[in-house]
């Protein structure tokens, strides 16, 4: 019985994605991209490799979390998770809310962003605004807006996360990622 | 104290592992100058490196050995995750210990020199040099860009401006020209087409009345004192007085309700031939005072 509960609660603590616990490769960065629409997620995957970058990246995607613990061993460690939250799609939000339970808190110290989308169209908005606002403030991460269907802004949010991609992933001397989430962090916050 | 210092701990080494894995990178992106393939693990012990490449194979080895006892050590922590209900507060309890743990080590480093083999230093600063010009090329290309934009813009608003003041140009001109039109015709104009106006109402004003007299003397004329003398002076005590034409009677009720209008009465007098009063009064020409059967007026045919 006391084996089969340690067995469980080791396999619960497996499935929770976690910062350090895999050596880094070098010269190389990972990034998962966590939604529900996957059409667009490919595409911005898509955009992040076509970027000039002088370093090796590897694009997870996942629909929802906890990753399936078959593969744990061929991933390598995560720099930097996005959570695309579609405000259009209550169902989406709800899933990365459960999702949020999946990730390690040493995560937030500025190795998680929230990319939101679909803002445009007001009157699909099915999520609350104030809500995605929350989100973002209990888990002291940014919020990136952005629409990613036109070209132009999808380029110009892959760069953003190659950025952010560099410095969780320890690219950037003198920057780490907590003190650059604390630079990301807007007047509106506090 | 003790998780305290365990924070610190792991902000500590995270950021020490991060640090190396970036010498690490730099390193390892210079030995790719050099065309040997760079081994994870070399087992030998090179006492004096001779060239640069082994100097930074050693510092590569040493530091992929920090990176990997400061991997055991974070292993050994475990995982914990954020329940909703504290998820803010304990979140930014675990920000502030890594923030004060960051900042501690900050203060504590003191920046480390790297290797004085002078291969690797023209290397780097061949790099660096690379690295500044590529920068300095995209804002260069940047600002002539932008200058360019600049100059379009700066036509284009030039050209409105000219436009702009052409057609101030001309509204002044006409304004000018229709100043002085104005000017004369207030002036001249108005004036004398007034005295004109004056004139021919003057003119009409006199027609009317001889046409009025000359109609009254052919039509109401006075009545003939030949008979009646003589009985009056049977009579002998009535004085003979002079009657008034119609055309003074009106004339003299338009007077005085032009000149008084607060009180347009006439008091009838005996030089009023009494017929003729009869006569306007009963055709409403005139109109007796309300109190008074001897006093009549004009009705205000003008009003």
């Amino acid at each position: 019985m006391q084996r089969q509960q340690r067995f469980e609660s080791q396999r619960a603590k497996m499935s929770v994605v976690r910062p350090f616990d895999k050596l880094p490769v070098l010269n190389s960065a990972a990034i998962l991209l966590v939604g529900t629409d996957e059409d667009l997620q490919r595409q911005l995957a898509q955009t992040i490799l076509k970027e000039k970058k002088d370093f090796k990246i590897s694009i997870h995607l996942a629909t929802s979390l906890p990753l399936p613990a078959e593969r744990d061993h061929i991933r390598p460690r995560i720099d930097l998770i996005v959570f695309m939250i579609n405000v259009q799609s209550k169902y989406g939000f709800k899933n990365i809310e459960a999702s949020l339970a999946h990730v390690d808190a040493n995560f937030f110290l500025g190795k998680v962003c929230f990319l939101v989308t679909g803002v445009g169209r007001v009157n699909h908005c099915s999520v609350d605004m104030s809500a995605v606002r929350k989100l973002g403030d209990v888990y002291c991460s940014p919020l990136v807006f952005c629409e990613l269907e036109l070209e132009g802004i999808r380029i110009s949010t892959a760069q953003r996360l190659l950025r952010m991609l560099q410095i969780c992933a320890g690219h950037v001397p003198g920057v780490s990622a907590l003190f650059f989430s604390s630079l990301m962090r807007s007047s509106n916050d506090e | 104290m003790m998780v305290q210092e365990l924070c610190e701990r792991q902000g500590f080494l995270r950021d020490k592992q991060d640090e190396l894995l970036q010498e690490v990178e730099e390193l390892a992106k210079h030995m790719s100058i050099y065309p040997h393939n760079l081994a994870p693990k070399i087992a030998t012990n090179l006492e004096c490196p001779v060239n640069a490449k082994e100097e930074l194979l050693d510092e590569c080895e040493a530091m992929w050995k920090k990176l990997e006892e400061c991997q055991s050590k974070l292993t050994l922590l475990g995982t914990e995750t954020l329940t909703d209900s504290d998820a803010k507060l304990s979140l930014l309890m675990m920000r502030v210990k890594a923030l004060t743990a960051e900042c501690n080590q900050w203060q504590k480093q003191t920046p480390e020199i790297i290797s004085t083999n002078p291969d690797v230093l023209v290397e780097l600063g061949k790099e660096e040099l690379q690295k500044v010009n590529h920068d300095l090329e995209m804002v260069l290309s940047i600002f002539k860009a932008r200058n360019k934009k600049l100059k379009e813009d700066l036509k284009r608003e030039q050209q409105w401006l000219e436009e702009q003041q052409q057609v101030v140009e001309a509204l002044s001109v006409i304004e000018e020209e229709m100043k002085n039109q104005v000017v004369q015709f207030s002036e001249k104009r108005a004036f004398q087409e007034l005295k004109i106006k004056m004139l021919k109402i003057k003119e009409y004003k006199e027609e009317l009345s001889s046409a009025l007299g000359e109609f009254l003397e052919e039509h109401f004329p006075l009545p003939e004192e030949d008979g009646s003398a003589k009985k009056k002076k049977s009579l002998a005590k009535e004085p003979t007085m002079q009657l008034i034409t119609l055309h003074e009677i009106l004339e003299s009720l338009i007077n005085k309700l032009m000149s008084a209008p607060h009180d347009p009465y006439l008091t009838i007098n005996d030089t009023f031939w009494p017929p003729y009063i009869e006569l306007l009064l009963r055709y409403g020409i005139a109109l007796r005072h309300p109190d008074d059967p001897k006093r009549i007026r004009l009705e205000a045919f003008h009003q």
